[in-house]
């Protein structure tokens, strides 16, 4: 009887299975002969390539060549679009980009849009993963107690991140907007209205509240993947030790969790760094330029102006991309690190 | 140092009841160990007692007073854990150096009682290491240390020697020992390892499903079993048990061939169905008389040999053997036990 009970499942897995089973032979037979015919040609240690190749051409088409075609718009000048009816400049772009009186002061650079956009994206990025890393180290403590309804409160936070940016977007410009929700709220107890994406100050609150209500749910996830890792007995022996509460969570859930922490923080720095869609449906970089974000100026400098510059753009976009660069680095060493812990 | 007892302790998971009232006392400075089966309940007990599980029924009281509803943190004792359980990311120092920061204790205090236990455990030259540059037999060491500088009122020890391979664990043994000499406290084990149990314990503690099967000192478990599974449980090879029948008062007949041995049957009728108790020691080979035997295996460990003996209608018995060949045991010293 016992032994009935477990197999039933069983069954229909292998049901399941089997279902799948019969196509898939079928394909893998149809497979079959062209590749052992590419094996007897190449040899069997080459066809690790073969099976690479079709990624690599992938990779190579939509990111590498771009990232090259990239770098030869930053050194050429003129509003042409292709490379070879462009002048070269060579560091003409980028020169007149850092062309400054003060690098703290954007109003004193030529360029004065991409340094408001560096300087409010870097405002942007410090708050964000401030709120980021403590919301989701909160978060990921509770969701890890032993609470009701834990598994349905893990889904509510993680919902979020399956939004896509701009439904996210949209969604909060209806409820900040003039006439949204929260002004509807807020008029209906009696208070003013507040104008939260006109005021440069509340728009900068709210972009950074929005992107951390859109992405916490992951960077939860991976805190709670930690903290679920930290072996129990450990909490057993403080316990043992008749050790404190908060002195639990800075000497032992903190420490052990601080591996995972570093990925929250690099990871958190590199999405921050490269924010753009939320912050463009919500409030287009204003007012004014309260909220021009990097990406958003290399967008508007290659597309959207009057004039459209390719180079500039271009130049702006590499020095991005050496930015996320370093922080990658960065990032792959903390979790190197952890993997040797 | 400390005492402890346990009354009508019942403890269960959800339906699952696993403690079924254990009544027991531990005195001052006294070494109990729990042995039993897998699953019997020993770890539940002693996380019972250390209260990192709480009773479903039943009391716990340290030196006399209540500690039933008291969490861990403050019943004041010590555990080791099977698994260690030392904090990874500190040094062995300060793994033993963390429950005295708890504590509260001064600076040079805690120094110097984190160096006498270091000491006492050869632990010196390893203080600065973190546990995962530890040997085995070192982690064991510093959980040791970590339970030692508490100087608390019990320890408790769970299967602490089971990950550490033979020839440490018998040192370490001795070592554990050593230690309870050296410091009196009172020391609860658990252990399905029966020779540590019998080596270090005071008093053993057999559980089974959940219920004390008897306490007592080693050797009066070995030789004065209160029932069949003690019986079948303490010793190694098993002690035989072999179902009988009273033939005449003073004769109980054993085996298929009604083969007739000589014990006190007191107060039993003719014709009662018994089980006969006889360690394999206590068998001796004989040319001439006694059980005949057809030898299946001999065991030589090189100190010792072992002969496994069938008879028709006995279960397979083991008997402990000097050099000589035979095939012919007799009867030494028999054991009337549990008229079943
Ligand atoms: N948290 C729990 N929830 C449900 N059942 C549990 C729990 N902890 C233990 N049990 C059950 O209680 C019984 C006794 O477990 P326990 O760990 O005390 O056994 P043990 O005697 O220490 O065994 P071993 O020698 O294998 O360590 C087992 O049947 C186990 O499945
Ligand atoms: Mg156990």
């Amino acid at each position: 009887m016992a032994s009935a009970e477990p197999a039933a499942p069983r069954g229909e897995s292998s049901g399941a299975a089997r279902l799948f089973a019969a196509p898939l032979s079928l394909l893998m037979r149809m497979i079959d002969w062209p590749m052992s015919a590419l094996q007897r040609l190449i040899g069997e240690r080459r066809m690790a390539y073969a099976f690479l190749l079709p990624n690599i051409v992938f990779f190579g088409l939509f990111v590498f060549l771009p990232l090259i075609i990239n770098v030869v718009f930053s050194v050429t000048g003129g509003t042409a679009l292709f490379p070879s009816q462009r002048p070269y400049v060579g560091g003409e772009q980028y020169a007149y980009l850092f062309d400054c009186g003060s690098f703290l002061d954007p109003n004193s650079c030529r360029e004065d849009h991409f340094w408001r956009g560096v300087s409010n994206t870097a405002r942007f990025t410090v708050f964000q993963v401030t709120a980021m890393v403590l919301f989701s180290l909160v978060t990921a403590v509770v969701l890890n107690m032993k609470i009701k309804a834990r598994g349905f409160f893990r889904a509510v936070y993680f919902f979020p991140v399956l939004l896509s940016p701009v439904v996210v977007a949209l969604t909060w410009k209806w409820i900040l907007q003039r006439d949204g929700l929260l002004n509807a709220g807020i008029t209906a107890l009696g208070g003013e209205r507040i104008l939260f994406l006109v005021d440069p100050s509340w728009a900068m609150f709210w972009i950074v509240f929005v992107s951390v209500w859109a992405h916490m749910g992951f960077y939860t996830l991976i805190l709670l993947a930690g903290l679920q890792a930290i072996p129990a007995d450990l909490y057993e022996a403080a316990e043992m030790d008749a050790t404190p509460r908060w002195r639990v969570f800075w000497r032992i859930t903190l420490p052990l969790l601080w591996p995972n922490m570093i990925v929250v923080i690099v990871l958190a720095l590199i999405k921050g760094v490269q924010t753009f869609d939320e912050v463009f449906v919500l409030t287009g970089g204003g007012p004014g330029t309260a909220t021009l974000m990097v990406v958003h100026y290399i967008y508007e400098t290659a597309f959207s102006n009057q004039v459209q510059n390719f180079g500039l753009a271009a130049a702006a976009s590499v020095v991005l991309g050496l930015v996320l660069f370093a922080l990658t680095l960065a990032q792959l060493a903390a979790s190197n690190r952890k993997g040797a812990a | 140092m400390s005492e402890l007892s346990l009354t009508g302790v019942r403890k269960s998971f959800g339906s699952t009841h696993v403690l079924h009232g254990i009544d027991l006392h531990v005195a001052h400075g006294e070494f109990v160990v729990f042995v039993g089966p897998s699953g019997c309940g020993k770890s539940t007990l002693l996380r019972v007692i250390a209260g990192l599980e709480e009773v479903t029924d039943g009391a716990v009281a340290i030196d006399g007073t209540d500690v039933t509803g008291l969490p861990a943190s403050e019943r004041g004792l010590a555990m080791v854990f099977q698994s260690y359980a030392l904090y990874p990311h500190m040094s062995v120092y300060k793994n033993m150096a963390f429950a005295l920061e708890n504590m509260g204790l001064p600076r040079d205090e805690i120094d110097k009682r984190v160096r006498r236990a270091a000491g006492m455990l050869q632990l010196t030259d390893y203080l600065e290491r973190k546990p995962r540059a530890l040997s085995g037999g070192q982690r064991q060491r510093v959980a040791i240390g970590r339970a030692i500088v508490r100087d608390p009122k019990i320890f408790l020890f769970d299967e602490p020697l089971s990950n550490l391979d033979a020839e440490l664990r018998v040192a370490t043994r001795k070592e554990l020992a050593g230690l309870h000499a050296e410091l009196g406290g009172t020391m609860i084990y658990v252990t399905h390892d029966q020779v540590e149990a019998m080596t270090l314990a005071d008093r053993i503690v057999v559980l089974q499903a959940g219920k004390i099967e008897q306490v007592g000192t080693p050797l009066e478990l070995y030789n004065r079993p209160d029932n069949l599974f003690v019986a079948g449980f303490i010793g190694s090879p098993r002690m035989n048990l072999l179902p009988g029948t009273v033939a005449r008062p003073g004769i109980v007949t054993v085996g298929d061939g009604g083969h007739e041995i000589a014990c006190e049957t007191a107060t039993l009728a003719s014709g009662a169905p018994v089980t006969l108790g006889v360690r394999p020691e206590h068998l001796s080979l004989s040319e001439s008389q006694g059980l005949p035997l057809a030898i299946e295996l001999v065991e030589r460990l090189g100190g010792e040999s072992y002969l496994y003996g069938a008879s028709p209608g006995l279960p397979q018995i083991p008997a402990f053997l000097g050099t000589a060949r035979s095939s012919r045991t007799s009867r030494e010293a028999a054991q009337l036990r549990d008229p079943s």
